[in-house]
Parts: C-alpha cells; sequence; structure tokens
C-alpha cells in the first residue's frame, strides 16, 4: 500500500496535467475561439498540454 | 474589558518596568493577559462555519447558472482567504477547552472551516504547535520555509515552495515525522487523504466540463489564499526571522492594509506570547500590554 501511494504520490504532477490542465485548457480554447491547426481538437490541444506539462513537472519536481 | 482598561491607566512607563525584576514583569504579564482570555468568541464560530458555507453555496449557484462566474470568483478567493483563521482559535482550543460543555464546536469549526484548503485540522494543530515551540529555529520550526529577505521574495519563495518538491510539504511532512505519535501519523495520513480527495473532485468536476468553474471557484482562489494567509500569518509578524526567543521571535508591525486587511496580524506577538486570547481581543490586548512589551525589548516597529 505504502509504495502504490508513493508512486501515487510521485505522479501527480502528470495525474494533474490530463486530469485538471487538459479540460481547462480545452475549455479556454473553446471559450476564447483561440486559433488551432487544422483537424485538431481542443481537447486534443488540452491533453497534448497537460501530459508534456504535467510529464516535464514530474520529472523535474516543479510547475515553473 | 474595563478590568483591562483600569490596568493599562496605572501601568508605569517602559522605562520604570524595566527596573522591575522578570519575575515581576512575568507576572504583571500575566496578569494583564488574563483579562483579555475567557468566553466564547462567538465571531470566529459563525466566521468559520458561515464562512465554508458561503463557499460550498457558490458551487450550486454557479453550475446552476444562478450566479455568474466573475462574481463568484472574487468571493470565493476571500472565502479561502478567511478560511485558516477560525480554524487557528480551535487550535488553541480558545472556542472551548477539552472538557468543557461546547468542545464539540471547537473541534467542528476546527475541523469544517480549512476545508476548502485542503487542509486537515489534525495536521494544522499538531505542526502550528510545533512553530510556536520552535519560532523561527532553522531546524525545528515547520513554517521556516515563509522566512524572505523582502516580500517580493517571499513571493517568489512561496511559488517555489509550492511546487511538488517544495519546502512547505516537506517540512511538514518532517514535523509529523519528528513528532512520530500516533496522532501524528495519523495527521499525515490524513493530509495525504485530503489532497487526494480535493484532485479527485477537481479533476471530476473539470472532465464534466466546468474546468474554468473549478479553476476560479477553488484551484485559483486556494492559491491565492494560501501566499496572503503566509505572507500576514507567517512572514511579516516573524520578520526577519532571524532571532529566537519569547520576546524577540515575533513582531508588532503596521500594515499598509490596515487592522483588517491584514486580519489582525500586526498584533500577532501578543498571539506568541498569550496563545489564549482570542484574535478579535488582540489589539487590546496589546495596547494594555505595550509599556510591559517595551521594557521587554520587543521589535514593535511603528506600531
Amino acid at each position: 500500500m505504502q509504495v502504490f501511494l508513493e508512486k501515487l504520490v510521485y505522479f501527480l504532477p502528470l495525474l494533474f496535467g490530463i486530469g485538471f490542465v487538459a479540460p481547462l485548457t480545452a475549455e479556454i480554447v473553446r471559450a476564447w475561439s483561440l486559433p488551432l491547426p487544422t483537424g485538431f481538437a481542443p481537447l486534443a490541444a488540452g491533453l497534448l498540454l497537460g501530459v508534456v506539462w504535467g510529464g516535464i513537472a514530474t520529472w523535474k519536481r516543479r510547475w515553473l | 474589558m474595563e478590568e483591562a482598561l483600569a490596568v493599562s491607566v496605572i501601568l508605569p512607563d517602559a522605562d520604570t518596568l524595566r527596573s522591575l525584576g522578570s519575575q515581576e514583569l512575568m507576572k504583571l504579564e500575566g496578569e494583564i493577559a488574563r483579562t483579555h482570555m475567557g468566553g466564547v468568541p462567538w465571531l470566529a464560530v459563525a466566521w468559520g462555519l458561515g464562512n465554508f458555507v458561503v463557499w460550498l453555496s457558490l458551487w450550486p449557484l454557479v453550475l446552476g447558472g444562478y450566479v455568474p462566474l466573475w462574481i463568484a470568483f472574487p468571493i470565493a478567493t476571500i472565502n479561502l482567504m478567511l478560511c485558516y483563521l477560525p480554524s487557528h482559535e480551535a487550535q488553541h482550543d480558545i472556542i472551548a477547552r477539552p472538557g468543557d460543555m461546547l468542545r464539540w464546536l471547537n473541534q467542528l469549526v476546527g475541523h469544517v472551516s480549512t476545508i476548502p484548503l485542503v487542509m486537515p485540522y489534525q495536521l494544522l494543530r499538531l505542526t502550528h504547535l510545533e512553530h510556536h515551540k520552535h519560532t523561527n529555529d532553522a531546524e525545528l520550526d515547520p513554517d521556516i520555509h515563509t522566512k524572505a529577505a523582502d516580500a517580493w521574495t517571499f513571493l517568489f519563495n512561496s511559488i517555489v515552495n509550492r511546487q511538488p518538491g517544495g519546502a512547505s510539504n516537506v517540512n511538514y511532512g518532517n514535523t509529523l515525522q519528528r513528532i512520530g505519535t500516533q496522532d501524528a501519523k495519523a495527521a499525515m495520513a490524513l493530509g495525504l487523504a485530503y489532497q487526494l480527495a480535493y484532485l479527485a473532485i477537481l479533476f471530476a468536476v473539470s472532465w464534466s466540463g466546468y474546468a474554468i468553474e473549478a479553476a476560479l471557484l477553488w484551484w485559483l482562489p486556494r492559491h491565492i489564499a494560501i501566499t496572503y494567509i503566509g505572507f500576514f500569518l507567517s512572514w511579516a509578524p516573524h520578520f526577519p526571522g532571524i532571532e529566537t526567543g519569547r520576546y524577540r521571535d515575533t513582531r508588532g508591525f503596521r500594515s499598509q492594509l490596515g487592522n483588517i486587511g491584514s486580519m489582525g496580524m500586526q498584533y500577532h506577538i501578543v498571539h506568541h506570547l498569550h496563545p489564549r486570547i482570542p484574535l478579535t481581543r488582540t489589539p487590546r490586548a496589546y495596547w494594555d500590554l505595550r509599556p510591559v512589551l517595551e521594557a521587554r525589548g520587543c521589535d514593535l516597529e511603528n506600531l
């Protein structure tokens, strides 16, 4: 259980990227009609940002 | 109140008080402080429970379309900024002491008021009492990470400390480990449970199509509030944070935001000397105690 929780805590930034950054980005893109490359859905853009940013935050242990 | 006023009228100035022995000065300080203790601080009770209810009610009101988000966001931010102090009163058993008839109310306010901050009462209580015992101690004060050379450095550090590997989580975790009791272990587990529950709710609400609402009702107000609370409750009253000792680890200061804008923290020195004086009575207690504090060599800046 402790090992699972330690892994979970370690990967929380990545989960935050997928769970919060992704849908938030998608909603902001839609709300402000931000331009995206043709065929690129807002949620795909959100997931891309969330996974990449959250992944880097997991690796570096910082968001900024 | 009248008794406290009477004490202040007959109190000699700081120079005269300096000639008293330490024991006598301590006795006088205790007598003055005791006139400001006792009774149930009902304002703190109403503040803690009412503030939580207002914040909670914003969710159905915003998601149901009854209140626009641009109005709810500043309200939520104020709610989060106001979260901590009622719990702080409970942490010091000010609302009711163990064994008192209203003890349940003390614990209720303590637990409920900080839920939006995602900080469990047990964790805050244990670490805060350690802060009182070891204020400004570089190794033992769990809030030492708020120490900074100036306000801008505090702001920068505050952001850095909140990163995944930041000092705030590490310091609180280390403090609980050092305490090492069953209560401390339970508080650490509860702290993790709170974090996971917060994230689960944030993710669920966001993936249900309300990510902007979740960001502006909880995530962003929480970050603003943590900065504000850290500034006024920790950085400003303990600045410069280099001295330890009863009369030197906390200071009196005049805030540009006034007493209400700084949540009464101008008089935080009174709280560290006599933690059972309710928040709303610390300004009066400060003015009554001021000659004693001056005689003790406290840093009272321009207050």
